[in-house]
């Protein structure tokens, strides 16, 4: 009798005993990390793993990584608990397991249908594909192959500038891309493999085949990410895959930390999997492919209507003023226009009852459903997760670009030298450079630590040898100059204006005939004659570092060299040369302004008695091309022991944390586009809720399956493509008000003075893809549930 | 060959786990052309075999073969092509699609095919004029009487032109006189486009009127 509602029997006394088991288990692998000190290590590779029971295995991982305690016998200890650990907790799982049993058979007779065929699709179903099965695993397995094989086989052979190695030999034998360009390639490729494996499995098992998913997912999908991640903490693993992955490695590397990349990367892969699987089973699902979409989308609008100016425009106003001044508003405008209309209709109605009917009845029509609100919040919530996306990672943009800018400004894009000693030969190289296309100014220089002391102060800086013919084609230093000076006027020392106004020293208009008498006769000078003193060369320093000095132009400075030291009375002392401050620069970017001199080449060589330059800065065509150039410069030179080092290089550190810092930023407002987007699976569940019945008819009237999932999923992509659409345009809005108007920033903290922003078109048309996405994916799951609606199921539900 | 048979078709209901047997072993031949009424008590299973007939509701066991070849062993699309273009459904209330116009409810099923918009909206404007609604094109569902809305469904099962025609009380909301409108219009399509229609119906006369009547009690059919 009741056997239709008990299904299983459950013993209640196996099921809590195993349940304890199995936390003691649990509690055992607990106390083996702990052990082994690894929930530092086990944490980490838990919040990197994005996807569900892959953290299993990186706990596993982390345990067996982490290096024992010396102490053998702790070793011994916790591999036992380990082992114990997971023994116990199967065993555990095991007696849960035992605890549940089928019931036994009903003791009824046999029905009157007993014998006759069973319905034909019940009796087909199957619940699992091994070839479907191969389709995901083998495909997000191939995927992952695809990406790091075209990486290495497109990327610029990395190491040729570094190494400056044979230049025949090595440069990857790739097809010398630039990395990054190389990596959305592949990226691409991968994704397309990805998803049409996921749309082959899907179409062919006609459903969505979950299991097979998650098989092939964990068992073929995982072990790559995990192996690269492992490769970053083994030594022994890095030795023996790091040279033929160093591609892979080096595109990671450029955000700092290589695992999230990996684990990035990884999870887009299975993302495409997963939309491959879910376009493969509505398309093909049902037997047929069928791509097209006018019905969904005529039957979608009238359901949802997105698209209507009150609503666009009132979600607008919202992101653009925040919510209550548009609300208040809002009700203004409602409450005076009811008020009028009321009033006219009851005037109207005096005379003529009829017209006043169908005039009110106008009104009604007007008013929202509930879904209309669940809907106007969902566009709403895309919006402003789109919004702030646009804005934030502009705004990060603009100072990475200012930074760009200014490190640009003052440094070359690249810099050719040896790999020890200096570079006596430099007009010849230089000479062989010119001949390198892509290489647009170059110019020697010197560089070397210093001290730096006037009459006020002391400073270490960097000072730099430079030839001011040339300097100008590398870097904007002559630009930054303050005060209507040039560099030129370190050739003539002579000409630097003396401290304060030129008539101080009734002497300064005479200063240049005096010059040529200094130089023939020291006698004069060292007679007791009003001395004129003797003409120092000339060193331009920062502002800032002018500041702290406390000198002006025409003041004396003392450079002290620690390195090249003379003999003096009581034993080396110091080599220390007395200069006059030629001009002052700005730049804009403190380092610079505060720890950068720049003398005469002629001067350095003579002070640090080096032969030639220490090396070549070069400015590039195209800085984003300024790796390969670099390489091909250390090519014509014939590699080592030549180098050159470009730019991104020589500042790797510093920007690779801003790009950590702007995907970090990314993946936290993601959140909020993540939040929208349980607006969007409520709003599209409420809806299917709602039309159940409609579902049904429309199944009677002969839409498949898929038709009634697309007219679902069109419904959830309507309210992303609007929220991300209207995001887009008040983002964009902002960040003009933002650079037009600007926002002002304490320049004592920036050194900016407003605030940068700079829109760039990939990351933004990625926001707004992220959020179509993000949308269609969280529709996937209440347009299933709709296409599941029986017809006479849905037709009987009041 | 038949055009429809249906062979030892059973259908039980569950309602708090107890089985109410509804169709006990029905089998039975329609030919094509046929114009068949069914009778039966309330709650005798009509609407059941019906919808079993139409593909809506899968039976427990038994087949229903449409020219030879059994229904429920399509797969998918191949059903819901088969509820498109062979099957014209009327149901017991309408069901017609609250948010579109009666005339974009009667071209649903030809839009559904992804035909051209003009020429389905011409034909259903025709089949609308014809079930004496021309002047209730624009409206919603919600604007519309009972019988007008099952006068509305009617002309949507019949857009297509279907082989067959599953009608479950057309007339029951009608008042006489409409009512034998709709029957002139049942043998009509009959008689001109070949149509195969099934009509329950608790009309005496309405049954009578058809040429072959069968009779839907203790489980299974037979004929009257
Ligand atoms: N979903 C259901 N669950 C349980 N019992 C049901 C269900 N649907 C129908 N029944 C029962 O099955 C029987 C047949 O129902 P059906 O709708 O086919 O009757 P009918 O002959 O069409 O009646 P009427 O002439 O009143 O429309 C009824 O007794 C009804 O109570
Ligand atoms: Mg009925």
């Amino acid at each position: 009798m009741h056997s239709a509602e008990r299904q299983t029997v459950h013993r209640w006394t196996f099921i809590w005993t195993g349940a304890l088991v199995s936390l003691v288990g649990f509690i055992l692998l607990g106390m083996a990390i702990t052990h082994s000190d690894a929930w530092a290590e086990v944490g980490s590779a838990l919040g990197l793993t994005l996807v569900g029971w892959g953290g299993v295995l990186q706990v596993l991982n982390g345990a067996l990584l982490t290096p024992a305690v010396p102490v053998g016998g702790a070793e011994q200890l916790h591999t036992g608990y380990l082992l114990g650990g997971m023994l116990v907790w199967l065993a555990g799982w095991g007696l849960i397991a035992s605890g549940l049993r089928r019931a036994p058979a009903p003791a009824e007779g046999p029905s009157p249908a007993a014998g006759a065929s069973l319905y034909p699709r019940l009796a087909r179903y199957r619940d699992f594909y091994w070839s479907t099965l191969a389709a995901y695993g083998g495909g997000i397995l191939l995927a992952e192959l695809a990406l790091v094989l075209l990486q290495t086989v497109l990327s610029s052979g990395v190491p040729s500038t570094e190494l400056g190695a044979p230049a025949s030999g090595n440069a990857g034998g790739g097809l010398s891309l630039p990395p990054t360009l190389a990596f959305a390639l592949s990226l691409l490729a991968a994704g397309t493999v990805a998803f049409v494996s996921g749309f082959i499995g899907a179409s062919r098992a006609q459903r969505l085949s979950l299991p097979e998913a998650t098989i092939g997912v964990l068992y073929l999908g995982l072990p790559v990410p995990i192996v690269l991640t492992l490769m970053e903490r083994v030594p022994s693993l890095q030795l023996a895959l790091g040279y033929r992955l160093r591609e892979v490695t080096y595109v990671a590397g450029l955000l700092g930390r290589p695992e999230l990349a990996y684990w990035l990367v990884f999870t887009a892969l299975v993302l495409a999997l997963v939309l491959g699987i879910n376009t493969g089973f509505i398309a093909a699902g049902s037997g047929r492919v069928d791509l097209k979409l006018g019905f969904e989308l005529f039957v979608a609008r009238r359901h949802v209507m997105v698209f209507r100016p009150s609503l666009l425009l009132g979600t607008l106003a919202v992101l653009m003023f925040g919510i209550i001044p548009p609300l208040l508003i809002y009700f203004v405008i409602r409450s005076a226009e009811a008020a009028v209309e009321r009033t006219r209709i009851r005037a109207l109605g005096l005379k003529d009852p009829l017209a006043a009917a169908s005039d009110l009845n106008r009104l009604k029509l007007r008013e929202q459903s509930p879904t209309m609100m669940m809907t106007a919040l969902s566009v709403g919530g895309v919006g402003v997760g789109v919004m702030a996306l646009i804005i934030v990672l502009s705004v990060m943009s603009g100072f990475e670009a200012d930074l760009q800018k200014k490190i640009l400004g003052t440094n070359a894009h690249a810099v050719v030298s040896k790999y020890a000693g200096e570079l006596p030969e430099y007009p010849k190289v230089m000479e062989s450079i010119r001949r390198v296309p892509g290489v647009v100014g170059q110019t020697p220089f010197i560089i070397n630590q210093v001290m730096i002391a006037s009459e006020g102060n002391v400073d270490g800086v960097i000072i730099k040898g430079i030839d001011p013919a040339t300097v100008g084609t590398v870097t904007d230093l002559p630009s930054y100059i303050l005060g209507g000076n040039t560099l030129e006027i370190l050739h003539t020392p002579e000409k630097i204006l003396d401290r304060g106004l030129p008539g101080d020293e009734p002497e300064a208009p005479a200063g240049g005939s005096g010059q040529e008498g200094v130089e023939e006769d020291d006698i004069i000078r060292r007679s007791g004659k009003p001395a004129k003193p003797p003409v120092l060369p000339g060193i331009v320093i920062g502002r800032e570092l002018a500041a702290s000095l406390r000198v002006v132009v025409g003041d004396r400075v003392n450079v002290v060299s620690p390195l090249g030291t003379e003999l003096g009375p009581t034993g080396p002392i110091p080599k220390s040369r007395a200069f006059r401050v030629a001009a002052v620069f700005y730049s804009g970017m403190y380092e610079y302004d505060s720890k950068f001199v720049y003398i005469l080449l002629k001067e350095a060589q003579n002070f640090f008695e080096v032969e030639g330059a220490t090396g070549i800065e070069l400015k590039v065509a195209d800085i984003d091309d300024a790796r390969r150039i670099a390489g091909q410069v250390v090519k014509v030179l014939g590699g080592y022991p030549y180098r050159a080092r470009d730019w991104g290089e020589m500042n790797k550190n510093l920007f690779s944390a801003l790009r950590l810092e702007k995907l970090v930023m990314g993946i936290i407002l993601s959140i909020i586009i993540v939040v929208a987007a349980g607006l969007i699976v409520a709003t599209v569940i409420m809806l299917v809720l709602e039309k159940r019945k409609e579902i049904s008819v429309l199944k009677a009237l002969g839409v498949p399956d898929g038709g009634i999932v697309k007219i679902f999923l069109a419904e959830g992509l309507q309210i992303g493509v609007a929220g991300g659409l209207l995001g887009l345009f008040s983002g964009l809005s902002w960040c003009y008000f933002i650079e037009k108007v600007g926002i002002k920033l304490d320049p004592e903290v920036y050194y900016i003075p407003a605030l940068p922003v700079r829109v760039e078109f990939v990351q933004t048309a990625l926001a707004v893809v992220i959020a179509v996405l993000v949308t269609y994916l969280a529709s996937i799951y209440p347009a299933l549930k709709a296409s599941s609606v029986e017809p006479v199921e849905g037709l009987k539900a009041e | 060959m038949a055009l429809l048979s249906i062979r030892n078709v059973f259908k039980s209901y569950f309602l708090h786990g107890k089985r109410i047997d509804v169709l006990r072993g029905v089998s039975l031949d329609i030919e094509r052309g046929e114009l068949v009424s069914l009778v039966g008590a309330s709650g005798a299973g009509k609407s059941t075999f019906l919808h079993v007939l139409g593909t809506l509701d899968a039976p427990a066991a038994g087949e229903v073969l449409f020219e030879g070849r059994s229904v429920f062993s399509m797969n998918d699309a191949e059903i819901a092509e088969f509820r498109n273009r062979t099957i014209g459904f009327v149901f017991q209330s309408h069901y017609l699609l609250p948010e579109f116009t009666a005339l974009e409810n009667v071209a649903m099923p030809a839009l559904i095919q992804r035909r051209e918009r003009a020429g389905a909206y011409a034909y259903a404007r025709e089949l609308l004029e014809r079930v004496g609604l021309g002047q209730r094109v624009d409206h919603r569902p919600g604007e519309l009487s009972g019988g007008e809305a099952q006068r509305v469904a009617l002309a949507r099962a019949l857009v297509l032109k279907p082989a067959v025609l599953l009608a479950d009380e057309p007339t029951g909301n009608l008042d006489p006189a409409t009512g034998e409108g709709i029957h002139q219009l049942l043998r009509e399509v009959n008689r001109e486009l070949g149509i195969t229609a099934v009509v329950v119906t608790h009309n005496e006369t309405l049954a009578r009127s058809m040429p072959r009547r069968l009779r839907l009690a203790g489980g299974g059919v037979s004929e009257a």
